[in-house]
């Protein structure tokens, strides 16, 4: 296992949340993004560009900045 | 009375409206295109009840104008029932809301929309589980084809409050 800010996370590859900034807690949990959430990421824009991952079969779009802010473990 | 419409952006909650009251809102494919609230009426029972297109909110916290809106108009409006709709296909995300609204205090059924697509995507929901750890009736419904649609608004009539704790103690959770 190896911690990844999910800002990192290559295309295609999946991980578990381990870890949300404060900050963002309340902001993502409720588009089902939460500790222990199992994470896609299915597209990464260039330019500092938002990510959009799947998680629980939805596909939800993340700034980089918060982005940054969550870690996740991945295999 | 008056009846909310309430869900995430881009459950199909303006498809109810129209289904339900006759009305021609715009829908389009992309979200958020709900940003101000339409009103309508429709009839239960033979009583004409006013119903409330809201614009979609993630949550009751809001972040952004439209989910302002659509928390505001739930907490301005007096003697409500809320019809909470759901990507049945994305159902985990929803029940967030859900059960915000339930906590509340307001009495909610749960429309489970775009049935059919949760269907083709062999996502099985066993209904009469979530009703009863719920509380709430749960309506499968596919508001583009009219599906479920009749048994959401009869289920209206039964909507009361539910007890947060109770649903916790349901999930085997403590409280």
């Amino acid at each position: 296992m190896k911690k990844k800010k999910l800002s990192e996370v290559e295309f295609n590859e999946t991980g578990i949340v381990s870890h949300i900034d404060e900050k963002l807690k309340n902001r993502i949990d409720v588009m089902g993004i939460r500790v222990g959430k199992k994470l896609k990421m299915v597209t990464k824009q260039p330019i500092k560009g938002p990510v959009v991952v799947i998680v629980e079969g939805a596909n939800t779009s993340l700034g980089l900045d918060l982005a940054q802010m969550i870690t996740l473990e991945v295999d | 009375m008056s009846i909310l419409l309430m869900g995430h952006p881009n459950v199909g909650k303006s498809v109810f409206f129209n289904r339900l009251t006759g009305a021609s809102v715009t829908e389009s494919n992309y979200p958020g295109t709900t940003i101000d609230y339409t009103k309508g009426y429709m009839r239960i029972g033979g009583k004409s009840v006013e119903l409330i297109d809201v614009p979609g909110t993630f949550s009751l916290n809001p972040k952004d104008k439209a989910e302002e809106v659509a928390v505001a108009m739930l907490h301005e409006s007096k003697d409500v029932k809320v019809i909470c709709v759901i990507d049945a296909s994305k159902i985990e995300r929803g029940l967030f809301l859900a059960l915000e609204i339930i906590e509340q205090g307001y009495p909610v059924v749960i429309a489970l929309n775009m049935w059919d697509v949760a269907r083709d995507k062999h996502i099985k929901i066993n209904i009469d589980d979530l009703s009863r750890i719920l509380g709430v009736a749960v309506v499968a419904t596919t508001a583009i084809s009219g599906e479920g649609i009749k048994d959401l608004v009869t289920s209206l009539d039964d909507a009361r409050p539910v007890e947060i704790d109770n649903i916790i103690t349901n999930v085997g959770g403590s409280t």
